[in-house]
């Protein structure tokens, strides 16, 4: 080193994940860069170990300023090197930006990911030298080493490690000072202090990245730890798959030979230590303890019996003593700062911190440490930006193979031992693998049960071979070939296991399953019972996830690759053997196939919704599949009490298998919600209008103007002769909000409000309007308030935009059309002048606080003072309901606990036997498309009713009769994007809003199709 | 090859000797000097300036101020130009500098706590 | 067979059976008297064979005075033991829980399909064999491969054969991906 200390330092990360990003090219890169403007004396370059957030590898940092860089690339180099290094300017472009918005986070501190953490273990990881023992010396490092050979006895260093409270990071959480205690207490003249670095958990790497990254902290936690015990020869045991951290170790050790730190008499103390690396050989038992020390022997790595424990008879029969990696690293800073500035941090049962190895479904995978106790939603919400593409949290798993999943209604609980313990998890090494919607709980617990089983070392029966055969059953499960008694059975099994398996690892094997059954049950059942799986995952037991996420279950590679191949027509009745509304909901479906496409794995989902209503817009006649005529059927009396998408489907299902129906209507319109609550600018009436027409044309009888509990009744529709009724009335009632001053002129229910203005055009709006709400139905009304002529429009709504549950698109083209969207706002009253008139909505700020059952925050009042927005009408559209008790009128049809008629999924079959209920009446408010499949459940339910046998016959599953190449690449083409009309003209005008497609673009996307359901239908027959 | 250590104390000499090394990377110090260095400035010679800074306050084993660069400050003709900023805010911008004058501010100002009105901009 | 062990060989040389075993005689003395040493002989002749011929095992066993059956023994119980040559190139898949989750299982249909062959075997030129791996600690970048020492994260099943490009050097393989 010069005289003169360089100026600036650039930290380039090269651990593991950011060398497989190509850190080391952009560290020569950066050298030479320096090198050829002559910076090269004022710079210094310094290949550090892990930062911790992989997934924008590679990073950099620069010192002084503290920037951090992220997916730095070698063509980046000169540009962050002329304006960086030499002129002191950001490069704002690679560094991170707050999310949602364009401010940059260029300082380290700035951003979440570090700000929260606490660093004692990865305290040099990334910021010094790894293979620099000077650097580790400067901040420190052998400090502690030589207080504790030069100030302590073994007996205070033992007592000093307990005070701490630290437990082992390893898995168990044993507490080290007492594990230390009893190896110091052996009399035996030869003992071993070993290190665990085989980290087998699938998920953790925490380890690696401190021997990669400051591979001291291990060696002189190890060499306090063997004065401590009175050991004089230790091994680190790593994986080999770890070969870069096996030559930074090497590296370290023999430096630290150099150094006299290792060997004999270390630091002139009359102290012998030396250490040796053993390396691993691919066999996960050898994390066990006792398999561990066997291997190191030389032998089989197969557990043993304990007792005896290895801290009296361990490695060749010697007191021994292991500890992980991360353990030892805490040794260090807990002698040279103590066990009270140690036991500070973290919870009243768990002190200090642990490093999480974030993977799996979030947004900043990496390696984080923070204080033990955080909140898991903080853990990976706040630290780990929650979860990536819009995908929903489901669960995460902790402690690898031998822990448990913590579903969405615990994101508030803290992670410490005991807590975890509670929930059928554990801390183990500190793999947090985190899963969104599209996992599926059993196929993980396949997972683990596929690895512990082959992992097992085979030793004892319970493990090799109760793992096998619960690994049966959850194959079985998968397969769609799952029994009634499974999930008692593997219960029984994993019970067994855990009380008679020789080792730890055995012992926990089935603790993914058992926690799984515990928090997802219900998703068993249902690959039981209805062999569905709702993730899309156990591809046994559908043909494509895209029609497997349909709740309507409509082939969509179907209907898509006609279209591709231009046979419009067929493609419409391939729709329409599941879905009759298929112009309807090429307008307004949520389109949760979109979602579950596999294309978005490649550039992004098929535009599924779009290639439809282009398919629609060639309908010339209406296109219709199979009919079955039936002179019996036909006689048959079937009501159907209501005209929404439910009573529609349903109205049409049945006619094709004969009935001849009739749809008892409310309101002088059919369509429901459709007519009703829809916009015209979503859905354009003739389009509505259209379908009614093709399912009367089927032979179905429309009475308009007859309201259930008004003009009739169940009762008196079973007088005339119905034998069955379908109903389905929806969730019509708009629901209050429930503050001072509602009650009155100027505010109105987002539903009457709507259909005020869709059915008799009499809605009428002031100038300011304010809507309260963030669903679906608080959008229609803003957008229908502006194009009624409100001048301002502003929708208030108490959590943020992203716990919104209207539809995304929605919601933009409601900012696009200049309505203001006010969120984490709840209204406290409406104010009202003298005459009675509304002028304004006093409302409260509101703050994210814990999170609630379905893993979103809780809005909480805020400590702002209350403010007014100036509103003269006020439109809520916080909820609907369904006035039960009305539309009953004594008829004795069990209710569930919300209010909403209770029946059977899968047929809509009330506890009257011969009445069905279907759609939102059912659920609660609903999405078109889940009514459709209801409607088409409760007309095979109402015809097996009457029949005595189920002909539905259109659940058969067909094959596409087009043609497919399997073998060809994909070619990339993104995905097609829909045109809109002008803001300006639309907001003037009820118009639809989505333009249609060209013929040759929308064949262009129904091609992008990958045809994941291409080889399934040969089962069938 | 190193020599071993053979004592704590050798130890703790060799850590003293290691920190000054590091010292760059504990972040923004109290103090800051912050070096100018747009085109402008760098065609009038805001290198070595910066070089000087470096050199002096090594020398002078300066260890709470930390050294920056940062663009133009938009008086081309006070160039090369450099700003000491102080915890509480106060910045002094120095104009027209060169190797004599940093090794004065250096002394004076960094170590002495005194401005060195001379040199100072508009003062 | 001993031609087999020929074209494993990276080295230009083409070292002969005899010389091979000299170099593990010199690992093997490196150890002997060492508790423990059999695993670390292990792991070096592995190295030095590509790996694990019943001769260099039989060798092993004669020179550290260990009964053959527990030497195959222990080189049965490791999964990082292989008694079989592999291809020039070693591809391993992460099954690891991340991976997994990330979509590690369609990377691994994607790699059976494109080299046409099923885990543990290997491709007819000999260029490639395929391999499950638990973890390879990248699990920031799931999904991960890993093609000899050389880790590829973040894979895309339709990317699989540009990777192996990579890695193909002739012709044989671009035919087969064409």
């Amino acid at each position: 080193m010069t005289m003169t200390a360089s100026r600036t330092h650039f930290l380039v990360c090269t651990g593991g994940g950011c060398i497989a990003s190509g850190s080391l090219e952009v560290s020569q890169a950066v050298r030479a860069e320096l090198e050829k403007r002559d910076l090269a004396g004022e710079v210094d370059v310094v290949e550090t170990g892990c930062l911790g957030p992989c997934v924008r590898g590679p990073v950099a940092l620069v010192y002084p300023d503290g920037v951090f860089y992220q997916n730095v690339h070698v063509e980046d180099v000169p540009e962050i090197v002329e304006e960086h290094l030499l002129k002191g300017r950001v490069v704002e472009r690679l560094v991170s930006h707050a999310p949602g918005t364009d401010k940059t986070q260029a300082e380290m501190t700035d951003i979440p990911f570090f700000n929260r953490q606490v660093k004692i273990v990865l305290r040099n990881c990334g910021i010094i030298d790894p293979l620099d023992i000077g650097e580790y010396i400067a901040r420190d490092g052998y400090q502690a080493l030589a207080k504790v050979v030069t100030e302590m006895t073994p007996e205070q260093v033992v007592e000093e490690v307990l005070a701490s409270g630290l437990r082992g990071r390893g898995g168990a959480g044993f507490p080290t000072g007492m594990k230390w205690r009893f190896a110091q207490q052996q009399g035996s003249d030869v003992k071993y202090m070993l290190c665990n670095a085989d980290e087998g958990d699938p998920g953790a790497f925490m380890d690696r990245s401190v021997l990669e990254g400051d591979p001291h902290s291990l060696i002189e936690g190890m060499i306090i730890g063997a004065y401590a015990i009175g050991a004089h020869q230790g091994y680190v045991y790593v994986r080999a798959e770890y070969p870069l951290a096996v030559e930074r170790l090497e590296h370290a050790l023999n430096q630290a030979r150099e150094y006299g730190l290792l060997g004999k008499d270390i630091l002139g103390s009359g102290f012998d230590f030396d250490l040796e690396i053993r390396m691993g050989s691919g066999a996960f038992v050898c994390g066990e303890e006792t398999a561990l020390m066997t291997s190191i022997e030389g032998h089989r790595g197969e557990p043993r019996p304990r007792p005896p424990f290895p801290a009296v008879s361990g490695l060749w029969g010697k007191p021994s003593v292991l500890n992980n990696v991360e353990t030892f690293a805490n040794i260090a800073p807990i002698i040279l700062k103590g066990a009270e500035w140690y036991a500070s941090t973290g919870t009243e049962k768990s002190k200090g911190t642990k490093v999480f190895a974030l993977g799996g479904n979030v947004q900043h995978t990496g390696l984080v440490e923070v204080p033990i106790g955080m909140q898991l939603g903080e853990l990976i919400y706040d630290v780990g930006g929650g979860i990536p593409n819009g995908k929903t949290y489901k669960a995460a798993q902790l402690g690898g193979p031998s822990g448990g999943c913590i579903p969405r209604e615990h994101l508030n609980v803290p992670v410490d031992y005991a807590t975890l313990q509670e929930l059928g998890a554990i801390m183990g090494s500190g793999g947090v693998i985190v899963m969104d919607e599209d996992t599926c709980m059993v196929d993980i617990a396949r997972f683990f049960l596929e690895f512990t089983q082959e992992e097992s070392c085979g030793k004892c029966t319970p493990c090799r071979v109760g793992t096998k055969r619960m690994l049966e059953i959850v194959e079985r499960i998968c397969n769609g070939e799952g029994e009634e008694g499974d999930i008692e059975r593997l219960i029984a099994l994993g019970e067994t296991i855990s009380q008679t398996a020789l080792c730890g690892l055995g012992q926990t094997a089935p603790n993914p399953v058992l926690s799984t059954i515990r928090h997802f049950r219900h998703e068993y059942e249902a690959h039981i019972k209805d062999k569905y799986c709702e993730a899309g995952v156990c591809s046994s037991l559908f043909k494509a996830r895209c029609s497997n996420a349909c709740p309507a279950n409509v082939n969509i590679p179907g209907f898509v690759s006609l279209v591709a191949e231009g046979r419009y027509d067929e493609a419409l009745r391939f729709h329409r053997e599941r879905n009759p509304l298929a112009s309807i909901c090429a307008r307004v479906c949520f389109h949760p196939c979109e979602r579950k496409c596999m294309r978005a794995t490649l550039d992004g989902p098929l535009a599924i919704r779009q290639v439809k209503r282009f398919m629609v817009e060639q309908e010339t006649t209406p296109q219709l599949p199979e009919i079955r005529e039936n002179a019996e059927n036909a006689r048959r009396k079937v009501a159907i009490v209501g005209s929404g998408p439910a009573g529609l489907s349903a109205a049409y299902f049945l006619a094709r298998l004969g009935y001849k129906p009739v749809v008892f209507e409310a309101e002088p319109k059919a369509g429901g919600m459709l007519v009703q609550a829809i916009p015209a600018y979503r859905l354009p009436r003739k389009e509505l209008a259209r379908e009614v027409a093709m399912i009367e044309g089927m032979g179905v009888h429309f009475e308009y103007g007859k309201a259930l509990g008004r003009d009739f009744t169940l009762q008196s529709l079973r007088d005339e002769g119905y034998e069955a009724v379908f109903v389905a009335v929806g969730a019509p009632r708009g629901m209050g909000i429930g503050v001072p001053g509602e009650d009155g002129p100027g505010v109105y229910d987002g539903l009457s409000f709507l259909k005020d203005y869709n059915l008799h055009g009499t809605a009428r709006v002031g100038t300011n309007v304010a809507v309260i709400g963030g669903g679906n139905a608080a959008i229609d009304a803003a957008r229908t308030a502006i194009r009624l002529g409100a001048e301002s429009v502003k929708i208030l709504y108490r959590r943020t935009r992203a716990e919104m549950p209207a539809w995304s698109e929605e919601i933009d083209a409601a900012d696009l059309e200049g309505i203001e969207i006010m969120t984490l706002v709840a209204p406290e009253e409406i104010l009202r002048d003298a005459e009675g008139n509304v002028t304004g909505v006093r409302c409260t700020r509101m703050a994210l606080g814990d999170y609630d059952r379905s893993g979103r925050r809780q809005p909480v009042a805020g400590h702002d003072p209350a403010f007014v927005v100036e509103a003269d009408t006020v439109i809520a559209a916080i909820g609907q309901k369904l006035d039960a008790a009305a539309v009953l009128d004594g008829t004795p049809i069990e209710l569930d606990r919300r209010g909403y008629l209770a029946a059977d999924r899968k047929t809509g079959r009330t506890s009257v036997d011969w009445v069905f209920t279907g759609g939102d009446a059912m659920t609660g408010p609903s999405s078109v498309v889940e009514a459709i499949g209801a409607g088409e459940r409760a007309a095979a339910g109402i015809d097996e009713l009457l029949t005595g046998a189920n002909h539905a016959f259109w659940r058969r599953d067909i094959e596409p009769p087009t043609a497919f190449d399997p073998d060809a690449d994909p070619v990339p083409v993104e995905r097609h994007t829909i045109e809109e009309l002008p803001v300006a003209q639309r907001v003037k005008s009820f118009d639809e809003v989505e333009l249609g497609w060209a013929a040759e673009v929308a064949l262009a996307e129904a091609k992008r199709c990958l045809r994941c359901d291409y080889g399934k239908y040969h089962a069938e027959g | 090859m190193a020599a071993k250590i053979t004592s704590p104390d050798q130890l703790k000499a060799l850590a003293e000797a290691a920190k000054a090394g590091l010292n760059v990377r504990q972040g923004r110090k109290e103090t800051q000097v912050t070096v100018h260095m747009g085109t402008c400035g760098i065609a009038a010679g805001a290198r070595g300036v910066l070089a000087s800074f470096m050199a002096e306050m090594g020398e002078a084993g300066v260890s709470d101020v930390s050294l920056h660069q940062t663009g133009c400050a938009g008086l081309c003709e006070e160039e090369p130009m450099a700003t000491v900023t102080h915890a509480d805010g106060t910045m002094y911008r120095y104009g027209l500098l060169d190797e004599a004058k940093v090794r004065e501010i250096v002394q004076k100002h960094l170590l002495g706590g005194e401005p060195v009105t001379a040199y100072l901009i508009e003062a | 067979m001993n031609e087999d062990v020929k074209r494993c060989e990276c080295c230009a040389e083409e070292p002969t059976e005899e010389e091979l075993l000299e170099r593990l005689d010199a690992v093997i003395e490196d150890y002997r008297g060492k508790p423990g040493a059999l695993i670390p002989v292990l792991q070096l002749a592995q190295g030095i064979f590509g790996y694990l011929p019943e001769v260099a095992l039989k060798h092993i066993a004669r020179r550290l005075g260990k009964p053959y059956s527990e030497v195959a023994g222990v080189v049965g119980f490791y999964s990082f033991f292989t008694t079989v040559p592999r291809g020039e190139h070693l591809v391993r898949v992460c099954l690891g829980t991340a991976c997994y989750v990330r979509g590690g299982v369609q990377v691994l249909d994607a790699l059976k399909k494109e080299l046409d062959i099923d885990i543990g075997g290997t491709t007819d030129d000999r260029r490639f064999s395929l391999a499950i791996g638990r973890c390879f600690g990248a699990c920031g970048l799931a999904p991960v491969i890993m093609v000899d020492e050389d880790v590829h994260h973040r894979v895309k099943p339709k990317r699989v054969n540009e990777i192996l490009a990579q890695y193909a050097g002739e012709p044989a393989l671009a035919e087969r991906s064409a």
